[in-house]
């Protein structure tokens, strides 16, 4: 168990942008992380690099007191020496091998006695329950199984370090809830540090014990979930993170809306570029009971919330609640706005 | 200052460290590295030598003149454009071959759009077996057709046994049994199978949902013919007729076969003839405007083909288009296809095959059949040994099967050692490059290449020894032709398994060799195997390419056939293009049992 720590790493792939942006973070021995981003953020690069399947342009990796990669030392341990776990997106299992040849491919390489490698993988198939599955190949197998499979091959070597890259996302979402579940549990029995590359923040969200959020190759915020969720450093993180997304309110563009919102705070208007504020921080109430008058343009009932769509003077919002709301399609009904879910951000869209 | 200079050199150390490292940890680096190099000097070299050859004296000329051999001269391009010899060399085989293309592609285009409809889209009888039937002819070499329409057409004008219409005392007239009008019908009839694949396969993708949507509006069969599936297929037929175009101005066989006896040259019997006649001055010049038609007319292909991208149609669910009812239409056009087989596929092979079974020709009383032309000693009336027992059939046997068997075989690694290169090191240069490079003999039709191959390997050029006359030049100039097609099913092979499996050995602790052997070997077999049957047909059935590279005692199947006709031994020259024939049909049952698919699609390139 040892810490990773990533030092001014940039990685270019002759676009127009790096892929990694001179990216430092260190990730404390026993974490679940998640990097959570949108796709070409970068993040399964650098789990890649992690991993060694890529290089860095520059900077360093460590694991503990290994040296990964230094481009100040030339230092370079190759991804076989490395003795991690990682997990594709694809599986990637050997369709020419069955179940079992899949799972003790690592115990092979060592040179382990068949004994050993029957022992090991008999563990395995209690606790993934994989019994009755030896024999069969991998396209025998059906979805959830392969995951299961690959997770059991991963750990069939006690890697040190865990890497997922997008591990849930071939699943369907019941398989996906027990998966996670599974993961959740693993993490807990292993203690192992994980990190786990994602761009489903829900994932993320439910997983991790530590999230960093990704952008155009940086991390812009690295904190527990909730803080993620509950005091975003930037807009992006913001706006990512959140179902229905944060709504933006743009100062210059509805200048009531903001004004409103501005008037409960004692942000100076000056220095504030957009406002943030989460659906679920706008309470729904009569007409000219609230902060705003707006009227209603769509509702959507998901069993448990309405998700309400509505309209402030040609600015479209969306409102989340647990009651039904107090009107129907094209009404008008006042709004108010709690504090909590409320967040500035500057011209350089970070949070004042 | 001097501390400084120590940090420098320090830091550039330190680069260089990496470099290596990464030079050394990674074989993918060394192996690219070394088919750069490899590869540089096999096409780039040819390519090279031919330009610099057609603006130099040969070393003829030189001593005739008085001059320096090598010295710069256009004396060759003006004998090839300006001069009075031009008109017989360049600019009639020109016309020749623009007006045999023309009707040949037409021909051949038009057959195989109306076979493709039949047999993919309606209740035609036997379409089962027509879709693989009708490709017969494309496995086949060349001058099967030909030498059959000779063995059939064939009157007093050349010498050798009569044609079988002559021997039934129908005299065919001169302009039905060579010159354009035989070139063109027989280049049809071998070509005709290209167009029926990409025609077969572009109906089968396009998406059923687009015709149902048609009929929702209620449109007839017809109008969704009109409007939606025929416009749906111009890109392909763009594709088929300059690609057709482009394989007929290459074509040696039919040309030589049936158009030397009316002296109806095109450019490609130019160019040869030129080579035997010792005008080898203006041979690089023939062959550099050779390939630059073909460069021009695959340039213009791959500008249709991204011009016309936003017509390719994503597959929808891969549903079947329901064979239309043709009426009373059913059995007429079920004879015309039928015909179509009979006439390119069966006929060519029974009149052959009857040819070398018939002591006299035409003469179909019991007594006149034996294996004589296959067997016998001491052939009457020829002053030959049989098939079988004539020294010069067996040493072509050995040679074909040595060079298209070697070339095969190196094309296969070759092939799939730039697949792994190029998809372990994406966005290099030495991917990048290693693409480009391989592709570009794609480009040059086989006799021009064969002309290049002929000017580099001549004369010994520092370490590597003059070729001309070995075994080695035919099948490096095999390997390097085929490498395009080996390249395309190396990367394509390589890409469809992608890094993973590999990364996920890496991870686990296996290394290079571990990784090959346990990994990516058992993935890759079936296309390994695929890689090294397709160049070996080819190459079985290859004249244009070696023709002009053979000599006595490297002579091919092939080439030797052609010998055959050349002193009159029709029966000699079709009983070696039956065996070729044989060996063909056997590699691609073969082939069938590897891949379990229909191999049409395989042959498509």
């Amino acid at each position: 168990m040892s810490e990773i720590k990533l030092n001014s790493i940039i990685k270019n792939f002759g676009g127009n942008s790096l892929a990694v942006d001179n990216l430092s973070v260190t990730i404390p021995s026993g974490e679940f992380v998640c990097l959570l981003g949108p796709s070409g953020c970068g993040k399964t690069t650098t789990l890649r690099m992690i991993a060694g399947l890529e290089r860095p342009d520059s900077g360093e990796i460590f694991c503990g007191e290994k040296i990964f990669f230094s481009s100040k030392t030339g230092e370079y341990l190759k991804t076989e020496k490395r003795n991690l776990g990682l997990m594709f997106q694809s599986y990637a299992l050997w369709p020419h091998m069955t179940v079992f040849q899949n799972i003790v491919f690592g115990l092979d390489i060592k040179n382990k006695t068949l004994i050993e490698k029957e022992q090991r993988f008999e563990e395995l198939e209690k606790l993934f329950q994989l019994k009755n599955l030896k024999n069969r190949y991998p396209s025998e197998l059906s979805g959830g199984q392969q995951q299961r499979v690959a997770l059991a091959r991963m750990l069939a070597v006690n890697p040190n370090l865990l890497l997922l890259d997008e591990p849930l996302s071939n699943l369907d979402s019941n398989l996906r809830l027990e998966m996670r579940a599974e993961l959740k549990r693993l993490h807990q029995t292993l203690g192992c540090t994980i990190i786990f590359v994602t761009h489903d923040q829900m994932e993320a969200m439910t997983l991790a014990t530590s999230i960093a959020v990704m952008n155009k190759g940086i991390i812009e915020q690295l904190d527990k979930p909730m803080t993620i969720y509950k005091k975003p450093k930037t807009l992006f993180v913001g706006k990512f993170v959140g179902s229905p997304q944060m709504n933006i309110i743009d100062l210059n563009q509805s200048e009531e809306l903001a004004l409103s919102l501005l008037k409960k705070t004692n942000f100076e208007k000056q220095q504030v570029k957009t406002l943030g504020i989460r659906p679920e921080s706008i309470k729904m109430v009569s007409k000219d009971q609230g902060d705003i008058n707006s009227t209603i343009e769509t509702i959507q009932p998901t069993g448990a919330d309405w998700i309400v769509g509505l309209n402030i003077l040609g600015k479209s919002i969306f409102a989340i609640s647990s009651e039904q709301p107090p009107g129907i399609e094209r009404e008008i009904i006042g709004l108010s706005f709690k504090l909590d879910g409320l967040h500035a951000f500057d011209n350089k869209d970070q949070k004042i | 200052m001097f501390f400084s200079n120590l940090i420098n050199q320090n830091s550039l150390l330190i680069r260089l460290k990496i470099r290596l490292s990464r030079l050394l940890l990674e074989p993918s680096f060394l192996i690219g590295s070394a088919l750069v190099v490899i590869l540089s000097y096999l096409v780039i070299a040819p390519i090279v030598s031919i330009f610099s050859n057609s603006v130099s004296l040969t070393m003829m000329d030189a001593m005739l003149s008085g001059s320096k051999d090598g010295e710069f001269t256009y004396k060759y391009i003006d004998r090839v454009f300006t001069s009075s010899i031009s008109e017989k060399i360049f600019w009639t085989p020109l016309m020749n071959s623009l007006t045999v293309s023309f009707f040949a592609t037409l021909i051949a285009l038009t057959l195989g759009l109306i076979l493709a409809s039949l047999v993919t889209s309606t209740d035609i009888f036997g379409r089962k077996y027509l879709g693989f039937l009708l490709i017969i002819p494309y496995m086949l070499p060349s001058q099967a057709m030909a030498t059959a329409w000779l063995t059939m057409f064939k009157n007093r004008k050349i010498s050798g046994p009569p044609g079988m219409l002559e021997s039934f005392g129908i005299n065919p007239p001169d302009w039905l049994a060579y010159g354009p009008l035989p070139i063109s019908i027989c280049m049809a009839l071998s070509y005709f199978p290209f167009a029926f694949l990409l025609f077969s396969s572009s109906l089968s993708k396009i998406d059923m949902q687009l015709e149902e949507v048609a009929s929702t509006f209620g449109a007839k069969t017809k109008a969704i013919w009109s409007k939606i599936i025929l416009p749906l297929l111009i890109p392909t037929t763009m594709s088929v007729l300059l690609l057709t175009v482009a394989r007929t101005l290459g074509t040696f066989a039919t040309p030589y076969i049936l158009g030397t006896p009316a002296k109806y040259n095109l450019l490609s019997t130019s160019l040869y003839s030129s080579v035997r006649s010792n005008e080898s001055g203006v041979v690089p010049v023939l062959a550099i405007v050779l390939s630059l038609i073909g460069v021009m007319l695959l340039l213009v292909d791959i500008w249709v083909v991204r011009k016309w991208q936003r017509f390719v149609t994503v597959g929808g669910k891969g549903i079947k288009r329901k064979p239309s009812k043709l009426g009373i239409f059913r059995t007429p056009t079920t004879i015309f296809a039928w015909i179509i087989f009979l006439l390119a596929a069966f006929g060519p092979f029974v009149v052959l095959a009857l040819s070398t079974l018939m002591r006299e020709p035409g003469n179909f009383s019991f007594s006149n059949f034996g294996l004589a032309y296959w067997t016998g000693v001491d052939v009457p009336g020829m002053d030959q040994p049989g098939i079988f027992t004539s020294p010069e059939v067996i040493t072509a046997l050995k040679n074909s099967f040595l060079i298209a068997g070697s070339a095969s075989i190196i094309c296969g690694v070759l092939g799939l050692l730039i697949g792994y290169a190029v998809v372990r090191l994406p966005g290099t240069l030495i991917s990048g490059f290693l693409r480009q490079i391989s592709f570009l003999p794609y480009l040059m039709p086989g006799l021009a290449f064969a002309a290049a191959y002929l000017s580099l390997f001549a004369v010994s050029r520092g370490p590597i020894p003059a070729l001309y006359g070995s075994l080695s030049l035919l099948i490096l100039v095999m390997v390097v032709t085929y490498l395009p097609y080996a390249s395309r099913s190396g990367i394509s092979a390589m890409m469809q398994v992608g890094p993973e499996p590999e990364e996920a050995g890496m991870v686990l602790g296996a290394g290079f060799w571990r990784r090959i052997i346990s990994i990516l070997a058992p993935l890759q077999k079936s296309a390994f195997v695929i890689a090294i049957i397709l160049p070996f047909i080819t190459g079985m059935k290859e004249l244009s390419l070696v023709v002009m590279l053979v000599t006595p005692g490297t002579e091919l199947l092939t080439t030797q056939s052609i010998r055959f006709l050349d002193f009159g031994y029709t029966q000699l020259a079709n009983g070696t293009i039956l065996i070729i024939g044989v060996v063909v049909m056997i590699s691609v049952l073969i082939l069938n049992r590897v891949t379990k698919t229909n191999l049409a699609s395989g042959l498509g390139g």
